[in-house]
């Protein structure tokens, strides 16, 4: 009985890590060169939340696959960015894996 | 040969097409080690480290050697660059680079080491496609002033992707000042990047080697 509150406390936990985003996708603007933006790649995996980065020039994107039940806050990700040289639009959270990710960003080459 | 060369300039100038040149800053926390050949009348090394995005710090060494008079200039300098402006666009980059440093220098016309003063700028705008930029490098002392200015322009024959080989074919222009070329020097150059490295070489109108090689980390 006394093992309950311990056990309810655990599924909160996983229900809420199972809540957070799996990949954050952020349009970006300047990203024409891809020797120049291998800045991007070393300041997200700073990060230890980030188990992938996917970069694409022809979408404008930088995707971030998230680690379980961890997160970046929008404004280390805009610093990160910054930091690379770049400028963030827009940030947005999805469950989409990065794999998935990939695939969108190869099935949309021109 | 020269006609050749203003032709293929004035078509890429048609097109709106500037080319861009290696950056003295790569990203925060990032290192650029930069080699470049001249076609025999400049040789330059430069390392910079960044501890900003807009900010880097480091040196460099300059030979130069002039086709016009038997004189050779040898230069070791600290430099600071300031990235003073860049406009993130929605399909192009642009930046103003400025940078300023000190230093000595040797040479066969005169005796002794002397200081050396060293300032420039940079202006560069690169979409997928068309790249442009404008570099001015001044290195004075007491014994000699010699002014780089370096006009590229480009075109990539493809849009690369992040990942993949970047290829540019590039109309470089230059001229010196300070008695070690006369007149401009134009070069048609090819450029190939590929995640941290980067390599240009072609030849000028003189037949001459122009290759620089870049690594960012």
């Amino acid at each position: 009985m006394k093992a309950l509150p311990r056990i309810l406390l655990l599924l909160l936990c996983a229900a809420s890590a199972s809540a957070q985003a799996a990949t954050i996708e952020m349009n970006v603007s300047g990203l024409v060169c891809a020797f120049c933006a291998q800045g991007i790649e070393k300041q997200l995996r700073k990060f230890p939340a980030t188990a992938d980065v996917v970069v694409s020039l022809e979408q404008k994107l930088v995707a971030v696959a998230l680690r379980d039940g961890q997160d970046i806050p929008d404004a280390e990700l805009r610093r990160a960015l910054t930091n690379a040289g770049y400028t963030v639009k827009s940030i947005e959270r999805t469950q989409t894996p990065i794999a998935a990710v990939r695939e969108r960003l190869k099935q949309a080459k021109p | 040969m020269s006609r050749w060369f203003i032709a293929l300039g004035g078509a890429f100038a048609l097109v709106g097409s500037m080319s861009a040149m290696a950056k003295p800053i790569a990203f925060a926390g990032g290192y650029t080690v930069m080699a470049e050949y001249g076609a025999g009348t400049m040789e330059e090394l430069q390392f910079f480290y960044a501890p900003r995005y807009d900010l880097s710090f480091g040196g460099g060494y300059l030979k130069l050697n002039s086709d016009e008079r038997p004189e050779t200039d040898n230069l070791t300098y600290a430099r600071l660059n300031y990235l003073a402006h860049r406009w993130n666009l929605e399909d192009a980059q642009a930046s103003i680079f400025v940078w300023g440093g000190l230093g000595s220098a040797t040479g066969n016309t005169f005796s002794g080491t002397v200081l050396a003063e060293n300032a420039g700028a940079q202006a560069d705008y690169e979409t997928r496609r068309v790249y442009a930029s404008f570099k001015t490098d001044l290195q004075r002392s007491s014994e000699f002033s010699h002014r780089i200015d370096t006009l590229q322009l480009g075109l990539a024959p493809y849009k690369h992707e992040y990942g993949g080989v970047a290829t540019w074919l590039l109309v470089q222009a230059r001229e010196y000042t300070g008695g070690i070329h006369r007149g401009a020097e134009t070069a048609l150059l090819v450029r190939l990047f590929k995640d941290g490295i980067w390599v240009e070489a072609g030849i000028t109108d003189g037949g001459k080697l122009q290759a620089m090689a870049m690594v960012n980390f």
